[in-house]
């Protein structure tokens, strides 16, 4: 091992000599002296090649960002199922690559690995076989025992629309807007279907923003539940769900299936999915399908997603005045979404008998990061009361808001396609 | 891409009604969802009366009856559960020793398996 890694000291030592002399040969070649020989017209090549060559300062930044990316998710187990892959697709996405005509190498590159990786975003297949999986997984029961529920996860889409007007306002076009504003609906999948069909270029930035801000819940949304929640509100107990049948649960996917497609068909895509994998679960006839779907499936779109995503997230499109525009509407959005939802729960109790008050906080969980934002919820409830278990009313916002922002995501598709 | 708007020369007002059509739609889905949703149980109690009545069973249709929280079907489960799997089989309290007789072979001989002490 030491011969070896002296032998590579010594050739590497070879190489930074000869370097300097490298860049004059390769200047006298480019200006018709073939006196230079084969060696270094081979090295200046190489060289010219090389990462080093073609190195960009922003580059550097983007990597950087990357690297942080990753060490959130290491250290402080920020969504790292997501992040992970989308910091590692950052770093891969901007490593510097030589200008040479019929490269296949970059993602951009037409017949690159990376290219035919991306396909799947760009055309918005892995963000419907991502809903197909969360259908597949998640347990609409909380919901169908109180459907009322389901106001809140629509009233927490205010996020969503709220955005859109802001990014008008803010100078994008408006078709750019309609794909910034689903960042308020907190749903990474749905972000990236809208702006792949609605605003390519910016795909990279709102992804990035949305997995961002859904990485965050746990820091953005306590503070916005304790300024608008009573304490005495915080404390409210809610009626523990009722028991769903079996039929009840097979009915769902198929009425929300045949309903939220014929008024929404923009959202057919997400929702289709989103309901036969639920419909997979239910049925109990398709269990190996259904486990399929809600593991190895998800598992291997959402490595391809995350590290597809930030692959495409180069310094040239991401480092710009718009890149932080984004970032301050999405952040703006998921407040206006999180006060919409607990605002909301608020006005219903002003409607609703003393036994059947709704615990205000779960209006938070209308936004659609699940099972994130259910999560916090629970957090905050125990802090105000250590018994009240409030984790299965929030889920019944909580997912009830994933179709809500996909509804909202093929409006704009709808308006704007 | 053709737009339903004019990207380029859009007012204000298009902006507002896009807005407002859209987080209108949203509720309209999720209004509707619920409106049969709250239609369901409903539709499910009144075939399950016909069934019981069918079966000359007596029916007690108040509210009450009918909601069944979650958790009592859970502590129902896991009690039954626990119920069936802590059952064992009948078994007749006798306790014996059956002898078994063996033929010998080398190979499950004692002698070859233990170490043969030294003795003078």
């Amino acid at each position: 091992m030491k011969k070896f890694a002296a032998i590579y000291t010594i050739l590497g030592l070879l190489f930074m000599l000869i370097l300097p002399t490298m860049n004059l040969e390769a200047q006298s070649i480019a200006q018709g002296d073939q006196s230079g020989g084969a060696f270094f017209s081979g090295m200046a090549k190489f060289w010219e090649n090389s990462g080093f060559y073609n190195f960009e300062f922003r580059q550097l930044l983007m990597i950087v960002i990357g690297l942080v990316l990753i060490h959130l998710a290491i250290k402080f187990k920020y969504e790292p199922l997501l992040l992970v892959p989308i910091g590692t697709g950052l770093i891969i996405g901007n490593i510097p690559l030589p200008a040479t005509e019929g490269a296949t190498i970059g993602i951009n590159d037409e017949g690159s690995v990376l290219y035919y990786l991306y396909f799947g975003v760009k055309e918005g297949i892995y963000p419907s076989l991502i809903f197909l999986g969360i259908g597949a997984m998640t347990d609409f029961s909380s919901l169908i025992s109180n459907p009322r529920l389901m106001l809140l996860g629509a009233a927490a889409q205010i996020g969503i629309f709220a955005t859109f007007i802001g990014a008008v306002a803010l100078g994008f076009a408006v078709n750019e807007a309609g794909a910034i504003a689903i960042i308020g609906g907190a749903d990474g999948p749905t972000a990236i279907f809208a702006s792949s069909n609605l605003a390519p270029h910016l795909l990279g930035s709102i992804a990035i923003a949305a997995y961002s801000y859904m990485a965050l819940v746990p820091v953005i949304q306590p503070p916005i539940m304790r300024l608008l929640v009573s304490k005495k509100e915080r404390v409210i107990r809610m009626k523990p769900p009722r028991a769903v049948s079996k039929l009840e649960k097979i009915l769902f996917p198929l009425i929300g299936l045949l309903l939220t497609a014929f008024i929404s068909p923009g959202s057919l895509p997400l929702l289709g999915m989103l309901f036969f994998g639920n419909l997979l679960k239910e049925s109990g006839v398709t269990n190996r399908l259904a486990e399929t779907a809600r593991t190895s499936m998800v598992d291997i779109v959402t490595i391809l997603l995350g590290l597809t995503v930030g692959a495409s997230t180069s310094a040239a499109l991401f480092l710009s005045i718009s890149s932080i525009k984004i970032f301050l509407l999405g952040a703006i959005s998921f407040a206006i979404a999180t006060a919409g939802g607990v605002l909301f729960a608020k006005a219903m109790n002003l409607f609703l008998k003393k036994g059947d008050k709704v615990n205000p906080l779960i209006g938070a969980a209308g936004v659609s990061a699940v099972p994130a934002s259910a999560r916090v919820v629970q957090l905050e409830g125990l802090k105000s009361d250590p018994n009240n278990h409030l984790l299965m009313h929030a889920m019944a916002p909580n997912v009830s808001g994933v179709i809500g922002s996909a509804v909202a995501a093929g409006i704009m598709l709808s308006f704007f396609m | 891409m053709t737009f339903l708007i004019d990207i380029e020369n859009w007012n204000w007002a298009d902006i507002y009604v896009i807005a407002g059509v859209g987080y209108s739609v949203v509720f309209l889905v999720l209004v509707l969802l619920i409106l049969v949703y709250k239609l369901i149980p409903k539709i499910l109690n009144i075939r399950i009366k016909k069934r019981l009545k069918k079966e000359g069973k007596e029916i007690d249709s108040t509210a009450s009856e009918q909601y069944v929280a979650g958790e009592v079907n859970a502590a129902i489960a896991t009690a039954l559960m626990l119920y069936f799997n802590e059952q064992h089989d009948e078994e007749s309290n006798i306790i014996t020793i059956k002898r078994v007789a063996r033929t010998y072979s080398p190979w499950s001989s004692k002698i070859y398996g233990v170490r043969n002490v030294l003795s003078r």
